[in-house]
């Protein structure tokens, strides 16, 4: 009589991440259409749909652009902060914040030409996510609260600041009586790649591959790997914890503002408490599933927006529920996670008979 | 002829680019004390980890009762009553004592009171003193080891596996482990002690097994008659151990100068309690005494890692006891910390960044790292300190324990230092490792560098300080001449106090 058990690899398969990232498709697809089946809904359809909308064409192919794009920045910040093993998971909040700061220099200057207009938005959104950082990064560097909790809470902080935009100083008087934030300056608008691609695709990709080259090359770079080590270490080479931990979840902050700023200038119009979406909580899942490396950060970014996008149109063209898309998403880290767990062990067959003493 | 309790049969175990076990052999009668001796990197762990089910031995069988069993987990082993107490412990800090004991092994509905009772009676049985309920992270290291053994008579191991006990042990611990483990195999139980100690061995053991090269070289030598020479020779082969020569330099000026410093450590405790010393340059100053007597935390405060509470340093003269760690190394302090992993480097992250850990500032090219010049740095390190590597691009916790330190001690030598702190240099090192690390701390105390060095092992001071002190409780309690002391004289300066205080 043999019995299945999971026995330790001593050393772990190389290359096991992509594997089990398909894996996770893999098995989110299949799970998906099981539980699409159950509801009631043609599941071959739905994918087919998902596909055609998301990356059947060139066209489609914009839109999963400039999704990848706030998903990818949004992991680029996690995993900056996860390198010193801190959890910023309020990039959500942060990403807000840097819609904000821009939404105010536009207010400010509406009538500077769209190139500075835009270049100075997008500093100031970094500048805004570094600002929602700075209190965390504070409380963490100098008491030792838990960043976790407090860049959470700050989403919510964030959330109702909008809220509050909307409904006074900054309604829109144009805007019937509805709460919303008077829309951007139009010419604050970033332009396009090809098609409906914008720039900030280049901008995010761009951003990703000088801080993954930053932070193996620089000096900061290394200090943090050090700190991310361990704290006796850090002190042992005179590199002050404080200041890492400080600066690191400022940096981390900036990445996330920055996509606030090209989410305004790019996809939407005007400020308002859904402009992030949820991509500050999908950017953890990309860089969970991205080993919090930064090169991986955008193929993964890619294959989330397809099923982001992919998901939303079902809605629109078949009556299915948006939940597919989100439940999807949920088993890709799924599966992934549970596949991964064979890099570092393998199933072996042994007798069930184990002699007691 | 009883059927042994274990038998291990031509244990072969390869790891990538190493062979740990070439056919190893281990057969342990019950109700005995059996010794595993050998060098480190002998296999002695990876041996007994196959036993424990912790890795899969590629070639040989595994006999427990007589009856061949096939491990895939640790829990099997559990499960056929084989136990194990690894080198770092395996507890959660937070939990106290009884709920570590019984955690994944617990009745389904947990009676706190109950299960504290069941854990103190069963500590009793073995004569161990044990309050179940007091929070791991309050114990000693002595304790947490009594709870891990606690932990493997929980799950009723009939064989107990101990790497290396007596590390974390004070010598009454050690003296009081040798009496629990003389309880267990009277109840019929059987004690693997894994050591590299041969005094240890010689005390506690009935049975020993060699093992050298990953294989065996002298099988179930029964302890009692033979010689402890014969078994150091089995154990390291022919060669003979050449005394680490001395050379008289004569000491120059004072180098280090401590003044008064006490050090009251994160749990309140006074760990320091105003040491005075003076290092000349010229000389090596050792520092002995039992395992946790405030050497670490004086160490540390030098080192500036500790916060002083009263006291001064003064480096060549000039006053560092509040200055940055970086600072007090630019003033010619080399440091190499107890904990190397934990401390003195970054395990994970590759040799040369390890390498360049205290000179990486010299390394800037404005905001960048001259990388082609930290290997050029990392390069000249290996091969002046002989460290044998692969590629540097490796991770540091890829290379053994021996290396390891060449790397780290090179490094710090390598800024030419003033004073070279250096607490337990060569514990846990092979003979090859701990004779190197030795000749370069002689070979630097020759160029005229003060030495000051921490270390268990009294044979090595006395091989090779000029002078000896003596640490208890926090305060230096004797200071000795290395060329006229004895070890009887330090040894009792190690336990005296303890004994006056109790």
């Amino acid at each position: 009589m043999k019995r299945l058990v999971l026995a330790r690899r001593e050393i772990p398969t190389r290359g096991g991440q992509p594997v089990a990232f398909l894996f996770g498709l893999a098995f989110a697809l299949l799970v998906g259409a099981i539980l699409m089946q159950i509801s009631g809904d043609p599941a071959i359809d739905v994918y087919h749909r998902m596909w055609e909308r998301s990356l059947g064409s060139t066209d489609t192919w914009s839109v999963t652009f400039n999704r990848a794009v706030p998903l990818a920045l949004a992991g680029l910040a996690v995993s900056i902060a996860a390198t010193m093993g801190l959890w910023n998971i309020g990039a959500e909040g942060q990403i807000l914040f840097g819609a904000t700061a821009a939404t105010l220099v536009g207010r400010l200057f509406p009538d500077w030409p769209g190139p500075v207009l835009i270049t100075t938005m997008l500093i100031a959104a970094a500048i805004g996510g570094a600002l929602w950082a700075l209190g965390p990064g504070l409380a963490k560097a100098e008491l030792g609260v838990s960043e976790i909790i407090t860049t959470l809470m700050l989403t919510e902080v964030a959330i109702r600041l909008i809220t509050y935009l909307e409904q006074g100083p900054w309604k829109d008087p144009e805007g019937f009586g509805f709460p919303t934030v008077t829309e951007r300056p139009p010419q604050a608008e970033l332009g396009d790649l090809w098609d409906r691609t914008h720039i900030g695709v280049l901008l995010a990709f761009a951003t990703i591959g000088a801080f993954a080259w930053f932070i193996n090359r620089s000096v900061w770079g290394y200090e943090l790997r050090i700190a991310g080590s361990s704290r006796h270490t850090a002190a042992y080479a005179g590199i002050s914890m404080r200041r890492k931990v400080l600066g690191v979840l400022l940096l981390s902050g900036a990445v996330a503002g920055f996509a606030g700023g090209i989410e305004l200038t790019g996809t939407a119009v005007r400020l308002n408490a859904q402009i992030s979406n949820g991509y500050g909580f999908a950017g953890i899942i990309v860089a969970a599933l991205a080993l919090m490396r930064p090169s991986a950060i955008p193929l993964v970014a890619l294959a989330f927006g397809a099923v982001q996008v992919g998901g939303q149109s079902i809605q629109t063209s078949l009556g299915v529920s948006p939940a597919v898309s989100t439940i999807l998403q949920a088993l890709i880290l799924f599966g992934a996670i549970g596949a991964a767990v064979f890099s570092n062990y393998r199933v072996v067959a042994v007798d069930r008979q184990v002699p007691t003493g | 002829m009883t059927t042994p309790a274990v038998e291990l049969d031509g244990i072969w175990k390869r790891f990538p680019g190493v062979i740990a076990n070439s056919g190893a052999n281990l057969t342990v009668r019950p109700g005995t004390v059996h010794a595993v001796l050998g060098e480190n990197g002998a296999g002695k762990t990876t041996l007994m980890n196959c036993l424990a089910g912790v890795y899969r031995p590629d070639e040989g069988t595994i006999r427990i009762d007589g009856q061949e069993v096939r491990f895939s987990s640790p829990a099997d082993a559990i499960a056929a009553g084989v136990g194990m107490v690894h080198q770092e412990f395996r507890l959660v800090p937070t939990f106290t004592v009884a709920e570590n004991v019984v955690l994944g092994a617990a009745p389904r509905i947990v009676n706190r009171a109950r299960i504290d009772g069941e854990v103190a009676a069963l500590a009793e049985r073995f004569g161990f003193r044990a309050e179940p309920e007091r929070p791991v992270w309050q114990l000693s290291m002595g304790e947490r080891q009594r709870v891990e053994i606690l932990k493997a008579l929980w799950r009723d191991a009939r064989i107990l596996i101990l790497d290396e006990p007596t590390a974390v042990l004070t010598p009454q611990e050690a003296q009081e482990l040798g009496a629990v483990l003389r309880t267990m195999v009277a109840d019929g139980r059987s004690v693997i002690f894994i050591s590299h100690k041969l005094d240890e061995v010689t005390a506690f053991c009935d049975e020993a097994t060699v093992l050298r090269g990953g294989s065996t070289v002298a099988a179930s030598v029964e302890v009692a008659a033979v010689d402890a020479a014969e078994l150091a020779r089995l154990m390291v082969g022919d060669v003979a151990a050449p005394p680490v020569n001395r050379r008289d330099t004569g000491a120059g000026e004072v180098v280090l100068s401590v003044r008064d410093l006490s050090v009251i450590d994160a749990r309140g405790i006074t760990a320091v309690d105003g040491v005075s010393l003076e290092v000349r340059s010229g000389e090596i100053l050792g520092i002995a005494g039992v395992a946790g007597n405030g050497q670490r935390a004086l160490t540390d405060a030098i080192a500036g890692l500790q916060r002083t509470a009263t006291g001064t340093v003064e480096i060549t003269g000039r006053d560092i006891t509040t200055a940055s760690p970086r600072a007090r190394h630019k003033a010619g302090l080399a440091y190499v910390p107890e904990d190397r992993l934990g401390v003195g480097l970054a395990p994970k992250l590759p040799i040369t960044e390890n390498a360049i850990m205290r000179e990486y500032q010299a390394l800037r090219r404005g905001p960048l790292l001259s990388w082609s010049t930290a290997r050029t740095f990392c390069d000249g390190l290996v091969q002046r300190f002989e460290v044998k590597v692969g590629r540097v691009e490796a991770p540091m916790a890829s290379l053994s324990g021996g290396n390891l330190q060449r790397l780290l001690l090179g490094r710090e030598l390598s800024g030419e230092p003033e004073v070279v702190v250096a607490s337990q240099p060569t514990r846990g090192l092979d003979v090859a490792g701990v004779r190197a690390i030795q000749q370069l701390l002689v070979a630097q105390r020759d160029q005229g560098t003060g030495v000051l060095m921490v270390s268990e092992d009294l044979d090595e001071l006395l091989a090779l300080a000029d002078r000896i002190i003596v640490m208890v409780e926090g305060r230096i309690v004797g200071e000795f001449d290395a060329r006229t002391t004895s070890r009887i004289e330090i040894g009792e300066a190690m336990i005296g106090s303890r004994r006056a205080d109790a």
